[in-house]
């Protein structure tokens, strides 16, 4: 009786820590990854991003020259960024968004969202 | 208002390519209007300089103005030591002189506004030195276009 009792004590709380890690790891694949597009050298990197429904990418300036993040279908646009400044969206529906900096359109991406 | 996308096949936007277009004519039309004085044709030299005058004072509301309010004076004084902030601090301070200088030679040429203490005789001289203020403009103007919109993205 003694032994069961033992027993009981060291694995309830296994059973409880175990149980408590998978349902973290469940709400951790529920919640799509956030995505990060670096800008430097008046380019965005990576140029094309894949993301699942749901994602948020976020742009981050990392040139000394003032950029901005502007969807070519006018979904999302922001103001301009200085160096160091993020600019963040969230993407609700499938397709493929394709974006340019307005001061300097040369510079082009494309998020595809899946 | 304008397209995005310039049209002289770099990086510029619509708006930097069609100001250069015009500050590039504009620049031969204030060496011709300089022909014109010299040929004493006053009358076309005045209308041909105070045109340009104007349209470039368009073109800075339009084009200049908001590019460098958006781009660059907000990083005045850290970044100057960076090309690309220094050649557009130059084109602009010097652009700002030559344009308030320029009408200013357009008021005493075509009014009477101004009370004589304040009105210039010696006309070559001013327009001399508006003419070479102008070309500093211009070079560094071109500066600016370059540093911007073809080095960055070579």
């Amino acid at each position: 009786m003694k032994t069961k009792a033992r027993w009981t004590v060291v694995a309830l709380p296994m059973i409880a820590v175990l149980l408590l890690a998978g349902s973290a790891r469940l709400r951790a694949a529920d919640q799509p990854a956030g995505a990060e597009v670096k800008i430097d050298n008046f380019s965005f990197g990576p140029q094309t991003i894949t993301v699942p429904v749901g994602a948020t990418v976020t742009w981050t300036n990392r040139d000394d020259i003032p950029h901005t993040v502007v969807s070519t279908d006018g979904v999302f646009k922001s103001k301009v960024r200085d160096t160091d400044e993020k600019f963040s969206y969230t993407f609700t529906k499938a397709g493929t968004y394709s974006y340019f900096c307005s001061i300097h359109p040369k510079m082009t991406g494309k998020v595809v969202v899946q | 208002m304008f397209p995005v996308t310039g049209f002289l096949g770099t990086g510029a936007t619509f708006a930097a390519d069609l100001n250069l277009a015009v500050q590039v004519a504009m620049g031969c039309a204030l060496i011709a209007g300089a022909v014109l004085a010299r040929q004493k044709r006053f009358t076309a030299h005045g209308v041909c300089q105070s045109t340009v005058l104007v349209l470039n004072l368009l073109m800075i509301g339009l084009v200049m103005w908001p590019s460098f309010k958006l781009q660059v004076s907000p990083a005045l004084p850290r970044r100057l030591h960076k090309l690309y902030y220094g050649v557009a601090a130059i084109h602009g301070f010097a652009g700002v002189a030559a344009e308030l200088l320029g009408l200013y030679i357009l008021v005493v040429a075509g009014t009477n506004v101004f009370p004589p203490r304040l009105r210039f005789e010696n006309w070559k001289s001013w327009m001399r030195v508006e003419l070479a203020l102008w070309m500093v403009v211009f070079l560094s103007g071109i500066g600016t276009y370059y540093t911007w919109y073809v080095a960055a993205f070579r």
